[in-house]
């Protein structure tokens, strides 16, 4: 592969070296289940699920309360429920010594989950 | 022996032209590569002992290296690295299973081949930018009522929409740019695939399928559409063989 494949560049490949990078160093958000992890692999899978339906129905409800769709008083009930899962959430990943990342499985050629 | 398969060639009226370049060729770990084949098609391999067949990024380049060469001359399905059968009889069978599949993907990138584009960006920098522009429109409109002046629940509900709707600007200045692209992919008659918000900083992947006499074309669009958006780092690559053009669930 001698020939120059970049055919085009506006600005400096550090930028997607650095990318590639990243991409390449996703491989510690993959799923990895073995006999001996069982229990931290099967928190992390489910948290994982949890996280992403609870961040559906937060970009949801803020589809709603984006298109005036919701009273005051609703938005209040909605932002104390969103609120008070969220913080929920953040007592569960530090309970399983979990962070952000280990909760965003990168789904090979789909890309990430969250 | 095992044999490891580089690719699926067309091999219409050119199967000795293919037989003489793989002649000068030599394989991963230095095996002769030869054909396998059935009636218009063939799988380019060599022998490799699979209890010694370490995968690593250099055998990876390599590998690339030689269905690239082999892409120049010959239109090919690449095949995944480290794909190996049993025998050359097992090659053949699984040929004659799938020939159509084969013959209608070597027909769809025949005379074709992939181009990569991928648009970067700095993401706080583009934020900021998108920002600045629609600041009337960010500050988030939710009229707090009286009693509900100070609560921490409609400020978290605040700061959440504040975040909703610059998510919501970005995905539509990425379709802006994927605009861009398609009017003139169109043009070019190419097939494409495009991956938005990839990462924060890669805000396009995409690959391009078209006519190997369109790459000068495709560069000039490519720089014309860089212009619009000069905030931007557009890296176009090629040509490559069909990678992401390959669609067969081998029988």
């Amino acid at each position: 592969m001698e020939e120059n494949k970049i055919l085009f560049s506006t600005g400096s490949l550090d930028g997607l070296s650095e990318e590639i990078g990243t991409l390449v160093n996703r491989e510690e958000s993959r799923l990895k289940l073995t006999p001996d992890n069982a229990d931290s692999g099967l928190a992390k899978l489910v948290l994982t699920l949890i996280e992403l339906i609870r961040k559906l129905v937060e970009k949801q409800a803020m589809r709603r309360v984006d298109g005036g769709l919701l009273s005051d008083c609703e938005i209040e009930r909605l932002g104390e429920t969103l609120m008070k899962l969220e913080m929920k959430m953040e007592e569960l990943k530090k309970h399983f010594n979990l962070t952000d990342r280990d909760l965003n499985l990168n789904l090979g050629p789909l890309g990430d989950l969250m | 022996m095992e044999k490891l398969i580089y690719s699926l060639v067309s091999v219409k009226n050119n199967r000795e032209a293919l037989n003489a370049l793989l002649a000068e060729m030599k394989g991963i770990s230095g095996g002769d590569l030869f054909v396998v084949a059935t009636d218009e098609v063939a799988a380019v391999v060599s022998d490799i002992e699979r209890s010694g067949f370490a995968t690593d990024r250099s055998m990876a380049i390599e590998y690339a290296g030689l269905i690239e060469i082999m892409s120049q001359q010959f239109t090919l399905l690449p095949v995944r690295f480290g794909s190996v059968m049993e025998s050359s009889d097992k090659i053949l069978k699984m040929l004659e299973r799938n020939y159509h599949d084969i013959q209608q993907n070597l027909q769809k990138v025949d005379n074709k081949c992939e181009f990569g584009l991928k648009i970067l960006c700095d993401p706080e920098g583009i934020m900021a930018d998108l920002k600045g522009k629609t600041e009337a429109m960010i500050n988030t409109n939710v009229t707090p009522s009286a009693e509900s002046k100070n609560s921490v629940y409609r400020e978290w509900v605040n700061k959440k929409l504040h975040e909703h709707r610059l998510e919501e600007m970005m995905i539509t200045f990425v379709d802006s740019v994927i605009a861009a692209l398609s009017v003139s992919l169109v043009r070019l008659n190419a097939i494409h695939k495009f991956k938005k918000l990839v990462t924060a900083a890669t805000i396009i992947d995409a690959v391009f399928l078209l006519d190997k006499e369109k790459k000068e074309i495709l560069i000039q669009s490519v720089e014309e559409i860089e212009k619009q958006f000069p905030g931007l780092n557009f890296i176009l690559t090629g040509p490559w063989p069909p990678y992401n053009f390959v669609e067969i669930v081998l029988k």
